[in-house]
């Protein structure tokens, strides 16, 4: 097979470069699911996702997302191939140098990341995109005025669903209930907040997500400082503060993302 | 240690003795180098195999010896490896070009204190290999950090900087040395102490290898 | 075999320049035509050889190691001299020629010196280009220490590591001129015999030691620069690989060997703590500056400390025997290197020794009360802490323990002005030739002495050799002469697999070198000489009987190699005796007991011994003859003072009160020159 022709060190700047641009989406996702802890019925969560989902910038960087994430996925693996072939005989004892742990498992987090996030697009990703059927809200001119202008479909949505007049939306419906909404003429799109908020209670989903964020941590815990280091920002200076800062970012990002799955839980 | 063996082995008439590269037995020469129960130069910090005591080992402890296994360093007999590898790394571009005569006075450009310590400590590397013997992928990027660093630092050295960069990371590729996945067993297990800054370095100077105006 | 130095005619400021301006040159279109072999990468090969490549020449170089980088060259740990005066306190050309001249004890070429001290300042700039890190002031410029012997401060250093850093420099010129494809490398092989044809040397035999085939390399000229023969007394501060044996298969040849007896004397390496050891680690001398140095006051101490009963520390004040201080109250601790090293060999050899009876202990208990322990760290720190590292005892609060061992050998080939031994085309440079340390050698001189071989004079000198050789065309490696060096190099080394005996090669070594160190070390005389004669020629007898050595010589065999070193070995044991023996005076490290001053003095004759001893081989088990080449100092005038070889290597003790003085009564002489 002819590889492009990338050297090494190359390689592992755009691994990192991706890397970075990802865990920075982390962050953002990370604080946005705060928004799932209110009891709002969705109000801002929903209003969020909304925007995320039509916005077209967002879209096309969504796009720009995704290709990242295989890419540094991809490259990674390349690079671990290449790694792997640069020792054909390995040693008979173990090594036992002092090293960070963290890049050792960085590749095995990494597939253990991938394999988590296809369980988190089964579970949210593909609801958008239709894959996979997830709870739904329908998006209206005036809620209100839906009740004397479709009764029939009004009153299904009350009692299948919920309804905020603020947003001007009908949340919090089933799978089954989405297409009688669409049959009413309404734009369907899901509602993620209820979704969370379901998958969450279930305990054995809580935990299998609580366990991807500890691997996240893990691999998020190298990759911050690694940046840096793949870049030729860690220097003597700066050394310290960069290590640091990756530790704060790391806790910060996953006790995010864990605070949600807690608390919905236990029901906050 | 191993001149006991080998003496007892000849005496005994047993075997060949043991091959194993070794000279200055002082901790400079770079010669030895042996993987010992699965550390570079053994377990100790801060040495080379000829420094390592018996002292660190308990009596009746089995001593497990390997040679340095990567790709580019072939064994060639017993616990002897050809490192030779490094020195092309070297040839491809690890040095000042200099012909004899013709050059300033020494005092002419003055070097900031600091930096010529920096430059010093990165050019403390023995090439002895345990850098890449340790690393999980065989990679050479603290030798070759080390020396990228040490000229980079010093006015002399950064006329050629970004070309030189260029040519010692391609060289290094080519001879099948690995990636560095900033694990520091490198640094771990340098005898000489040198540290993974050296490697951010070599980083940041073929980012501006790539990027600069230093090569064509 | 006549002598003929070749010393450029002129007053002796301007005979290197003269030499220069008159020289024959080749030109750069014939240079590509030429081919020079360079044995060894040290300092003197790799700037040799880097040198003539980027001249031009063809060269190829070998060595033993597996890379260049490893030459024992880089574990010179000082500094460098050279007389840039960039600290305004009174150096120049002229001085640095004087005090080598006197550090040599006058039997050095005075011209060779000159020259030496010229081009040290040349060395500075030409590593400093190449990016040898050298220490440095805050200022930016380069920072300087005193050393060895000298009143100003001319060292330049960089950390403990001066020598791996300038021996990187040469290295990295080296590299440039392979992959530019003028020097072509040849490593792990080593020279088992010069070839020489029509009376010039055309070429080599090596050894490739990875498979064990023989090679032939031809060309026209040979450059040896294979270090010295400090291994003969296998303890020594020599890397294992350094051996005496390409320079001593020259001298074979018709090379003659000038001053074998005067080798160098460390006093403060760390001692052998077990018959297993196989070599020794210096430690710069400055710790003697605040170190005091004893031993115990009775014997039966000493026995219990040897038998491990008994610490130091417990040892009270008044049992501790400060022999250096009781000795010599004026200089105390801060004795010459010679004196502190025969001293502390007495002591030992009158039983009063620790450790294994070969050490003598160096405490700084009192340093550490009277400065503080930091003051002592910040000195020392890192001394102390290799120390620690090897000996694994703690040096604040454990008196530590030294001993003298050899450390590096003035003599070598005999070489003329331009570095040409008595075989036309042959060179030696560094350590290998003999030519510009005398009978000692002061410290921060051998990487100098090396740099400027290489750099600064091989490549003129051997174009005034080469110029006439562009006629000769391209040398063939198919001559019967390559035939008959090769048959005679695998007879040798089949003898030597099928003696079949049951003792090891390092059996004999340790034997070989502990006879020369009993009697033709650091003190020798009439009888010690003819004890050692006697008993070296016992021991190569035993040798040829006994010695085993597994395997053959047609694979990768370390035994072998140890082998015909040492072969060659007690052939030049021979030589050091009859070369001590003859030399019927004590100068620099050549040391007889009969010829001493009250004080434990070296005693010259310069009368009678004003010249170098040129030694030609006659055969196997033959007594050499020796040729004489008178020294005329004529630049310089000979103090027939007694003249004190401080410090060879290492730091001199610069605190104490006696700075650079010979013993007291010399002090009048700084004040009423």
């Amino acid at each position: 097979m002819n590889l492009p022709k990338i050297h090494s060190i190359s390689k592992k700047i755009l691994v990192g470069a991706l890397g970075a641009f990802l865990s920075f989406f982390l962050l953002f996702h990370a604080s946005a699911n705060l928004l799932i802890l209110r009891h709002d019925g969705g109000e801002w969560y929903n209003a969020f996702c909304h925007f995320m989902g039509t916005y077209v910038i967002v879209k096309v960087m969504e796009i720009g997302l995704l290709a990242a994430l295989l890419l540094h996925v991809v490259l990674a693996i390349w690079l671990a191939v290449t790694n792997k072939m640069a020792r054909p005989k390995g040693y008979h004892k173990l090594q036992r140098s002092k090293t960070h742990t963290g890049s050792k498992l960085q590749v095995w987090t990494g597939i253990l990341i991938f394999a988590c996030l296809i369980m988190h697009f089964t579970d949210f990703y593909f609801v958008k995109i239709g894959l996979v059927k997830g709870k739904y809200l329908a998006k209206t001119e005036d809620v209100v005025a839906l009740k004397t202008t479709q009764p029939n479909a009004f009153n299904y949505a009350e009692q299948h669903g919920e309804y905020s007049a603020k947003e001007n939306w009908l949340t919090n419906f089933d799978k089954e209930d989405k297409a009688v909404l669409e049959a009413a003429g309404l734009e369907v799109e899901p509602d993620f907040y209820h979704q969370a908020r379901e998958k969450f209670k279930i305990l054995h989903i809580a935990i299998s997500y609580l366990v991807f964020f500890a691997v996240v941590w893990f691999h998020l815990r190298h990759g911050f400082a690694a940046v840096f280091q793949t870049f030729g920002l860690y220097n003597y200076k700066y050394g310290k503060a960069i290590e640091v800062l990756g530790q704060i970012y790391t806790w910060v990002v996953c006790l995010m993302f864990t605070v949600v799955v807690i608390g919905v839980y236990f029901g906050l | 240690m191993l001149d006991i063996l080998n003496e007892q082995l000849v005496n005994d008439h047993i075997a060949h003795p043991v091959c194993f590269d070794n000279d200055c037995r002082e901790g400079i020469c770079g010669m030895c180098g042996l993987y010992i129960n699965g550390r570079p130069h053994g377990n100790d910090d801060g040495i080379t195999t000829c420094q390592l005591h018996m002292r660190k080992f308990h009596d009746g402890d089995d001593i497990w010896i390997e040679p340095w296994r990567a790709k580019p360093f072939p064994v060639i007999r017993d616990l002897v490896v050809d490192r030779s590898a490094f020195d092309k790394i070297i040839q491809a571009g690890g040095y000042i070009s200099t012909t004899t005569g013709g050059v300033p006075d020494a005092n002419t450009i003055p070097i900031p204190k600091h930096k010529a310590d920096m430059a010093m400590d990165a050019a403390s590397c023995i090439g002895c290999g345990a850098c890449v013997a340790a690393c999980k992928n065989a990679s050479a990027m603290l030798f070759v950090g080390a020396k990228v660093s040490h000229l980079a630092l010093l006015p002399q050295g950064q006329i050629e900087a970004a070309d030189r960069v260029h040519k010692m990371v391609c060289k290094m590729d080519e001879l099948g040395f690995g990636s560095c996945t900033n694990t520091y067993a490198c640094e771990a297990e340098c005898p000489k102490l040198i540290k993974r800054q050296n490697i951010s370095r070599l980083n940041r100077q073929w980012i501006g290898a790539l990027f600069g105006r230093d090569r064509k | 075999m006549k002598l003929d130095s070749k010393i450029p005619a002129g007053p002796l400021a301007e005979k290197w320049t003269n030499y220069k301006a008159s020289q024959k040159l080749v030109n750069p279109a014939n240079k590509r035509k030429l081919d020079i072999i360079v044995v060894g990468t040290g300092l003197a090969g790799a700037s040799a050889a880097a040198s003539l490549g980027a001249m031009g020449f063809n060269v190829d170089i070998f060595c033993i190691q597996d890379s260049p980088r490893r030459a024992h060259s880089i574990a010179a740990q000082g500094g460098i001299n050279a007389a840039k005066n960039y600290q305004n306190d009174g150096d120049s050309v002229e001085r640095l020629f004087r005090d080598t001249i006197k550090g040599g004890d006058y039997r050095a070429r005075e011209a060779n010196v000159y020259r030496l001290a010229e081009v040290s300042g040349a060395i500075i700039d030409q590593c400093v280009a190449q990016g040898v890190p050298f220490a440095r002031d805050y200022g930016g410029l380069l920072d300087n220490r005193s050393f060895g012997g000298a009143q100003v401060s001319r060292t330049f250093y960089a950390k403990g590591q001066t020598g791996q850093q300038l021996l990187l420099g040469a290295y990295g010129v080296l590299s440039r001129e392979i992959a530019r494809g003028t020097v072509k490398l040849h490593t792990r092989c080593e020279m088992m015999d010069l070839v020489v044809v029509e009376g010039r040397a055309r070429g080599i035999i090596v050894r490739n030691l990875v498979t064990g085939d023989l090679e032939r390399y031809a060309a026209h000229a040979v450059v040896l620069a294979t270090g010295g023969y400090g291994n003969l007394y296998y303890l020594s501060t020599n890397a294992m690989n350094s051996n005496g044996s390409a320079a001593w298969v020259c001298h074979r040849k018709g090379a003659a060997f000038a001053n074998p007896c005067y080798v160098q004397i460390h006093p403060t390496c760390i001692p052998v703590h077990g018959d297993y050891q196989s070599k020794l680690t210096l430690m710069s001398e400055s710790l003697r500056n605040d170190g005091r140095i004893w031993v115990p006051k009775k014997k039966e101490d000493a026995e219990a400390i040897r038998a491990g009963k008994l610490k130091p520390t417990e040892i009270p004040e008044e049992n501790r025997d400060y022999y250096l201080e009781r000795r010599y109250p004026a200089f105390g601790n801060l004795v010459p290197r010679d004196v502190a090293s025969r001293a502390a060999k007495e002591r030992c050899d009158a039983g009063y020794g620790v450790g294994t009876g070969y050490a003598v202990y160096l405490d700084f208990a009192d340093a550490i009360q009277r400065l503080g322990k930091d003051v002592v760290e910040q000195k020392y720190g890192n001394l102390f802490q290799m120390y620690q590292k090897i000996t694994d005892e703690n040096p604040y609060e454990t008196p530590m323990m030294i001993y003298p061992a050899i450390h590096y050998t003035m003599g070598g080939l005999w070489v003329d002005y331009e570095l040409q031994t008595t075989i036309p085309g042959l060179f030696a440079a560094g350590e290998a030739n003999f030519s510009d340390h005398g009978a000692n050698r002061l410290g921060a001189s051998a990487l100098m002495q090396g740099l400027a071989d290489g750099y600064f004079v091989l490549p003129y000198t051997m174009q005034n050799y080469l110029a006439d050789q562009i006629y000769v065309g391209k040398i063939s490696s198919t001559t019967p002469e390559f035939d008959k060096a090769e048959v005679a190099v695998r007879e040798r080394l089949n003898k030597l697999t099928t003696i079949g005996g049951d003792k090891t090669v390092d059996h004999f070594h340790k034997a070989l070198g502990k006879i020369m160190w009993e009697y033709c070390g650091m003190a020798r005389n009439t009888e010690s000489l003819n004890k050692a004669k006697k008993l070296v020629s016992q021991l190569e007898d035993e040798f040829w009987k006994s010695v085993f050595i597994p395997g053959n010589a047609n694979e990768m065999n370390p035994e072998l190699e140890k082998a015909y070193r040492l072969e060659d070995y007690f052939e030049l044991a021979q030589l050091v005796i009859d070369d001590a023996m003859h030399r019927e005076e004590s100068c620099g490290g050549h040391f007889r007991t009969e010829h001493q001053t009250e004080d434990g003095e070296t005693l010259r004759d310069d009368e009678h011994f004003m010249y170098v001893a040129a030694w030609e081989y006659q055969g196997h088990g033959q007594p050499e003859t020796m040729e004489k080449e008178p020294l005329v100092y004529e630049h310089i005038q000979v103090s027939h003072e007694v003249h004190i070889t401080y410090l060879a290597s290492g730091e001199r003790p610069s605190q104490g009160p006696f700075r650079d003085l010979s013993f007291g009564r010399h002090l009048a002489r700084l004040f009423f020159p």
